[in-house]
């Protein structure tokens, strides 16, 4: 019995900040997506944001823009910190030295990141001089469009390449903690060393992995400055479009926002679901 | 009789509805009978001394920033202890939005803005919607060097300005060009189209949305409907069917030849600005000439830079500074814009080094004084004499066509 | 898998020769240092433009190297009018505070999930995960018209709080995967030698928890340090952090002011990343607790 309460006086401050910031938040965001603003007059609810949000074609448009981006970006992060961490596992000369550059980005801000991109990659970038250089190029409208571009090549560059340092660090503490053990048995056993990859260490990583991702394309889904900076202005990624229509000079632009933001957040707690349901499902085998 | 009777009864029920109407808006519009509490400007100085200003306005020019906060900011507080907190934004809407807020919030007299840098659409949203405190000009002693004969000032975008802001600065758009590259430039419309079908990805406007994009198109919809004085007034939607169709057909008709082939536009006219600086596309234009040797000065654009305004014209505007009806420091905001209408600060403004901005008083109510100086600034090699600009002015159009016209690209153009 | 340790018996010999070989002995081929020189260089190198552009006049297309150099940019950032310094003071102090906050609440928090065993643990969990997948913005438009209302918006304090939405889960949740590792028996005999509550927490719980602490005080730290929109919304423009002064310069154009505005913003991280780094990846608990996130 003591125990219970002392569980539950270590708790509550968590719980009250997050569930009155967090649940409160989302539960007044669902309120005010019905329209009911009572400070304007309007006290009935209704359903019409989601109707003239569904109804848009502008919306499906940065929906399906957005989980892209967010889809292949984590994807390939992924793909790049998993190659990183075997890597880095090793004890090689200056290990420490790459190590520290390896999380140096880790501490860099999206924002200056994606001016980072933005520098190096437009028509008119680092790289673009450098075919100009090397005479690939004449003018900058004949190098490929990688910024404000249909295929958001920018916005993904830009995750890529903040996340593949955070994915690879979890991954780096998950090998540590598994160890050597298995992958060696594997290997005295008869792996070849892609086997010993793919049906030892792999199977170890994934639940970590999984999280991993998962927070990376949660964020990546929910982010508004990098599409805001490198993205094109038609469709625009949906953070945008509910950043947009919430300063929309017309207030009835308001729930529509609000509405986004609970579609937004609707998505991303089936993402939750998702996940808890593929790590039991996991565990389990 | 009867006939005679029914004209009577209208004539009644107008008024009642008038005054229905007055009924309804008055405690709505409660804010400004406020200046009733300041007898004269004495008192307005002395309620403003100790105060703070909170100026909203677009925070993306550094030139602009150190106008705003060391010079105006130094004079306010050196002559009226005033203390000026310039807030950058990113767009006017942000501010607009943010007094909104407040009245949706019911924050009614406690609001978080004094003064925004605003014109057009975003003066219309506020007048309509009771947003600010009006109907104090008399109050400010500068006020007189306006000339509120000009219709381009007493009206901001076709809506009248009745006492609700305070004008800063004119502006009137301009092309430039970088000389070195182009030798050439197409002087009006009809040869621009021209023009950028000879020089595929050499041309590009940024989106609708984007402030100065939206008045390129507006240019577009003055040639193709042969000139403004038709669309000037209340937006018609008769006329705009009749002349819309020819301005999308005329940018449709442009868009493969210009850059990325009209698959996407520039998000703002600071990447407009960019792809000029980098000789991706070989034209630029703003609605504030003076960007043109601001931009030389910092390095962003090359120094051959040279601007041109358009035959048949081009579109002018006014921009003011506005007070918000829930601002806490009206006072200290009055003696704000105030000050911005003064000799000394339009002056300091019109400085080429300084930011070069035209001035909103009439020069003409100076003294012969003030007018030498004014007459003897020199102007930036990169910029346009005024007086040429100015002799090719068009008016803006009433907000409620500006917004139907930028639907209408984002529909029939952008996609 | 459960069988492997049987047959390790076996082949104990051999197989610790593998284990070294794979842990050390091979040192990397030619071919991995390239890819990971490949791989750290693109993960420097947008940093690179940010530091040229910060010195430089003009820098046109087709120029590798800029064309004039000037401190133009840095000596604005240093002026008054820029509040570039005074952002900076703020994005630290709010990100100090949100740290503090988070670690106050977030220790006791992490010590009931990390050390018991109870009914509703796994839904609790689930609601502190939450706010790191929902998306801040989907939260934060929501709350915006309530913190007007209270007179938080716009305050250093309403910024505060929001930035606790993101801080926060990440602190519970590093702190659980390190009391998970956590053995209270030593408290138990520390108190029973007579120490105070207060001592045996300085002298026994938190060497011990020290390491992981750390790990979530820096995650807390950036994930605040970085934030743009929730200070945005909430901020309405009066609370000016660094984000902020980036994006105006960023989106009007001005490399230059934004190249310089970026290095003063990567200097803390940097300096806390030195500061922390050995914890991050060090064979201690430490690492394990990352894991947890």
């Amino acid at each position: 019995m003591l125990e219970r309460w002392k569980i539950v006086l270590l708790l509550s401050p968590a719980l009250v900040i997050i569930a009155g910031l967090f649940l409160g938040g989302l539960i007044l965001g669902l309120i005010g997506s019905l329209g009911y603003m009572p400070l304007l007059g309007r006290e009935e609810f209704n359903l019409n944001a989601y109707r003239n949000i569904l109804a848009s074609e502008r919306f499906y448009l940065s929906f399906l823009l957005t989980f892209y981006i967010a889809f292949t970006s984590t994807v390939i992060a992924s793909l790049l910190a998993i190659g990183a961490a075997l890597i880095l596992r090793r004890s090689f000369i200056g290990r420490s030295v790459i190590n520290f550059l390896f999380q140096i980005n880790l501490t860099v801000p999206h924002l200056v990141g994606a001016v980072g991109i933005l520098y190096l990659f437009s028509q008119s970038g680092f790289f673009a001089r450098l075919a100009y250089e090397f005479e690939i190029i004449t003018k900058p409208s004949e190098f490929p469009a990688l910024i404000y571009d249909p295929l958001a090549i920018g916005i993904i560059l830009q995750y890529v390449w903040k996340e593949v340092p955070f994915i690879g660090l979890i991954l780096l503490a998950n090998m540590q903690t598994i160890g050597r053990d298995y992958e060696a048995a594997a290997r005295v056993l008869g792996a070849s060393r892609w086997q010993c990859f793919r049906h030892v260490l792999l199977p170890l990583l994934f639940p970590g992995l999984l999280a991993a991702a998962m927070i990376v394309f949660a964020f990546t889904f929910g982010a508004y400055e990098i599409p805001a900076l490198l993205g094109q202005n038609y469709p625009s990624a949906l953070p945008v479009l509910a950043y947009q229509a919430f300063t929309d000079v017309d207030l009835n632009a308001r729930p529509e926002a609000l509405a986004m933001g609970m579609i937004i957040a609707l998505l991303s707690v089936i993402m939750i679901f998702g996940y808890a349901h593929l790590a039991r499902r996991y565990v389990r085998s | 009789m009867s006939r005679y009777q029914s004209t009577e009864l209208t004539i009644w029920s107008r008024l009642f509805l008038l005054a229905t109407f007055f009924a309804v808006l008055l405690p709505l519009s409660a804010h400004s009978t406020e200046r009733a509490n300041y007898k004269n400007w004495d008192e307005v100085i002395a309620a403003a001394k100790g105060g703070t200003v909170n100026w909203f306005m677009w925070g993306g020019a550094d030139n602009i920033n150190q106008y705003v906060s060391e010079y105006i900011g130094g004079a306010l507080k050196q002559r009226y202890d005033i203390t000026l907190k310039r807030i950058g934004i990113n767009d006017t809407a942000e501010a607009v939005n943010a007094v909104l807020g407040e009245k949706q919030a019911g924050v009614n007299d406690d609001g978080s803005v004094d003064l925004i840098w605003i014109n057009g659409g975003n003066f219309r949203t506020m007048k309509q919607g009771n947003l600010l405190f009006c109907g104090y000009h008399d109050l400010l002693p500068n006020n007189q060097l306006v000339n509120w004969q000009d219709q381009s000032i007493a009206n901001d975008f076709g809506l009248a300005v009745d006492e609700c802001e305070v004008p800063w600065n004119r502006a009137q758009f301009a092309f430039a060009y970088d000389s070195a590259r182009t030798k050439n430039p197409p002087e009006s419309i009809p040869a621009l189209i021209e023009w950028a079908q000879k020089n595929p990805g050499e041309f590009t406007y940024p989106a609708a949305t984007d402030f100065n994009g939206s008045v390129f198109i507006r240019h577009v919809f003055y040639h193709a409907a042969g000139g403004p004085s038709s669309l000037l007034g209340d937006f018609d939607q008769q006329k705009f069917d009749a002349i819309a169709p020819k301005a999308w057909a005329i940018l449709n008709d442009m868009k493969p030849y210009l850059w990325r082939e009209g698959k996407t536009y520039p998000n703002s006219i600071a990447n407009l600005a960019q792809l000029f600086a980098n000789r991706e596309v070989a034209l630029y234009f703003d609605y504030d000439p003076a960007i043109f040797g601001i931009n030389v000065e910092n390095g962003i654009f090359p120094e051959t830079t040279r601007s041109f305004v358009l035959e048949d014209g081009t579109i002018g505007n006014t921009n003011y500074v506005a007070i918000p009806y829930n601002s806490p420091n009206k006072a200290a905001a009055m003696v704000t814009a105030n000050f911005l209408l003064s000799f000394d600060a339009q002056f300091e403004k019109a400085k080429t080094n300084v930011w070069g901005a035209a001035p909103a008083i009439d020069i003409d109510r100076l003294t012969e004084d003030q007018r030498n100086l004014f007459a003897k600034l020199p102007r930036h090699p990169s910029v346009i004499a005024p007086s040429v600009l100015s002799a090719k002015a068009l008016p803006e159009l009433h907000p409620d066509w500006i917004s139907a016209i930028e639907k209408g690209w984002q529909y029939n153009v952008a996609k | 898998m459960r069988i492997l340790p049987a047959v390790m018996c076996d082949l104990e010999k051999e197989l610790e020769v593998k284990r070294q070989r794979i842990e050390s002995g091979e040192g990397l081929s030619w071919l991995t240092w390239f890819s990971l020189i490949l791989l750290i260089s693109w993960l420097i190198l947008p940093l690179i433009p940010l530091a040229v552009w910060s010195i430089s006049r003009s820098w046109f297309f087709p120029d590798i190297t800029p064309s004039a150099y000037s401190l133009r940019a840095w000596s604005y950032v240093f002026s008054n009018t820029s509040e570039v310094l005074p952002a900076l003071g703020v994005t630290t102090l709010i990100a100090f505070c949100a740290t503090i906050v988070s670690a106050v609440i977030g220790v006791p928090a992490g010590r009931a999930l990390g050390l018991y065993q109870f009914r509703g643990k796994a839904a609790i969990e689930l609601l502190i995960l939450a706010p790191t997948i929902v998306p801040g913005i989907a939260v934060a438009l929501g709350l915006h018209v309530v913190f007007l209302n209270i007179g938080l918006a716009g305050s250093y304090l309403g910024v505060l709080i929001v930035h606790l939405i993101p801080t926060l889960p990440y602190m519970v949740l590093v702190m659980a995967g390190v009391f998970a590792n956590y053995n209270p028996n030593t408290e138990a005999q520390a108190r029973s030698l007579g120490a105070s509550a207060i001592q045996t927490f300085y002298y026994v719980t938190l060497p011990a928890i020290l390491p992981g602490l750390l790990i979530g005080s820096l995650f807390t730290f950036l994930v605040s340090w970085s934030q743009y929109i929730l200070t945005l919304l909430i901020g309405g423009g009066r609370v000016v952090t660094l984000p902020l002064l980036l994006f105006n310069f960023a989106s009007a154009g001005r490399n230059d002011i934004t190249g310089a505005i970026s290095m003063i913003y990567i200097l803390p991280g940097v300096v806390l990343l030195l500061l922390g780094a050995r914890h991050l990846t060090g064979r201690n608990s430490a690492a394990e607790s990352l894991r947890q996130i």
